[in-house]
């Protein structure tokens, strides 16, 4: 299973890099757009990947570290 | 009469300056302003300047305060042992965050976080005359404050970022000391950007009541050492997609040194495997819809570990822009995950490892939750501001789950969390 993972994961730059035409600096004010942050609102991200970290045995993802805690 | 002409002559002259005056005023904001969008968004793509997990340039002073309330329902009384305790834990939050460019390529960011609990958990579970579970609460409600702290530094180089953090984590019977080193390069006319990045944790445990409880260890350690790699990928002017795979190795005292079991009919202590293995694989994708106003949220997470839970997790959340910069954002979650193999919600026979666990977070099941979030943005004295209110529901149970269940973990939990928060940029 998670041989399978690793080589789709590798296989996804592949994937998502062809048929995407590059998008030059001055075409991007809608990619600058805060709502199109991967995460909007820090504070709110952090507060959500603590309380279901808490409450589900998954690791949240997206980066490494973070704190432990007791989290009855 | 001359001097009326006179006099005429120089107001229309005066009048004229005013105008040429606010006209090459007005050129002016106008270019800064263009120059401004310019810059922001040559600086603050997704993925671009903000990788898999690090967050993108400051390049005003931000300071953002939230306040949060998350309340567990109560259980029925049908699912807790007769006597027992139904409340459960209630949590308030306060978060602050504070950043600023120090630098011309150097921010700091801290991060501090203050919560207070309090309320009853559970313990463990046992069969009723009829073979279903019941819960077993802790007696007694518990009354506990956690204070958390990140300083973050991260550099900019032309082509990417590198950050360091440290933090720590205190509790009267936890304490966790942190870091981590992430870093991002971009390539592709900064279309495509790799991240990547290191963390660890060392935890100390201290059960509270030790003395009190034979079954409850005194002094604990855990540590566990994190690596993610992502890659984010501009998909057109107002797409992008991000993937990223996290890998975590915890070892030490895993097991949860409030919890029971019950084996054999005697209920003994949580017990778990002394290393745990997890790997997490997060995909997210940003869509805008210009003639709605409005932009898509999809993220999609697979999880899996050592202890044979896997999880699967989807989240669409849909930002849709209103009038006076009024931003309503709805959004739902769905949750899945399988059950440790160590679980049970009791054991009529030991196991030959001599691992257990009724912990209802290592019990299969599945869960919903949805949020609505409003969020406004205006500024005064030279200062933006953003407040916003959110609130969410969360609902869990063994009929949501991707697989069957057979017997469902009574203490499962729902709960509501309701947030405000305010942002000020200056």
């Amino acid at each position: 299973m998670r041989r399978s993972v690793l080589l789709l994961w590798l296989l996804a730059p592949a994937l998502l890099g062809t048929g995407c035409a590059a998008v030059k600096p001055w075409e991007r004010e809608i990619l600058a757009r805060d709502d199109m942050a991967w995460d909007p609102d820090v504070l709110e991200a952090q507060r959500q990947a603590h309380v279901y970290f808490s409450k589900e045995a998954s690791l949240a993802g997206g980066g490494a570290g973070g704190g432990g805690c007791g989290c009855n | 009469m001359r001097g009326e002409r006179q006099s005429q002559r120089t107001r229309r002259a005066r009048l004229r300056r005013r105008v040429q005056s606010r006209r090459k005023r007005a050129r002016r904001r106008r270019a800064r302003k263009a120059l401004q969008a310019l810059t922001t968004s040559a600086l603050a793509l997704p993925g671009l300047a903000g990788g898999a997990a690090a967050q993108s340039r400051e390049e005003r002073f931000t300071s953002e305060y939230a306040y949060s309330f998350y309340s567990e329902d109560a259980l029925p009384r049908s699912k807790v042992t007769a006597g027992g305790e139904t409340d459960r834990y209630q949590i308030q939050t306060h978060q602050l965050r504070f950043a600023a460019p120090i630098a011309d390529r150097l921010d700091l960011g801290l991060d501090v976080a203050y919560e207070t609990m309090s309320g009853a958990t559970p313990w463990y579970v046992v069969p009723d005359a009829d073979g279903d579970a019941l819960q077993v609460m802790t007696g007694a409600s518990i009354e506990e404050a956690r204070t958390d702290a990140l300083l973050r530094g991260s550099y900019h180089f032309d082509s990417g970022q590198a950050s360091l953090a440290g933090g720590a984590s205190f509790e009267n019977d936890y304490l966790a000391f942190n870091g981590l080193l992430e870093g991002e390069r971009h390539f592709n006319e900064k279309n495509t950007t790799l991240s990547g990045g290191i963390g660890f944790s060392i935890d100390r445990l201290e059960p509270t009541d030790a003395d009190l409880d034979p079954l409850r260890p005194t002094k604990q350690h855990r540590q566990n050492i994190s690596a993610f790699v992502g890659i984010s990928q501009v998909m057109g002017r107002g797409a992008a997609i991000q993937s990223s795979l996290t890998y975590q190795h915890a070892r030490g005292f895993l097991s949860d040194p409030y919890k029971r079991v019950l084996v054999e009919g005697t209920p003994i202590a949580d017990s778990r495997p002394d290393a745990r293995n997890q790997l997490a694989w997060l995909t997210r994708y940003r869509q805008h819809v210009s003639p709605l106003a409005g932009t898509l949220h999809a993220d999609y997470r697979f999880y899996v570990d050592d202890w044979q839970i896997t999880s699967h997790t989807l989240e669409l959340a849909w930002y849709q822009s209103l009038w006076w910069s009024l931003r309503l954002i709805p959004s739902v979650r769905y949750y899945s995950q399988s059950q440790a193999a160590f679980y049970g919600p009791w054991f009529d026979l030991p196991r030959a490892d001599g691992l257990y666990s009724s912990d209802y977070r290592l019990s299969p099941y599945g869960a919903l939750s949805w949020r609505l979030r409003a969020e406004t943005a205006f500024s005064t004295w030279r200062i933006d501001w953003r407040a916003s209110l959110s609130w969410e529901r969360y609902l869990s149970s063994a009929d949501l789950a991707l697989g069957k269940v057979a017997i469902e973990n009574p203490g499962l939990v729902s709960f509501n969390l309701f947030s405000i928060g305010l942002t000020a940029r200056f």
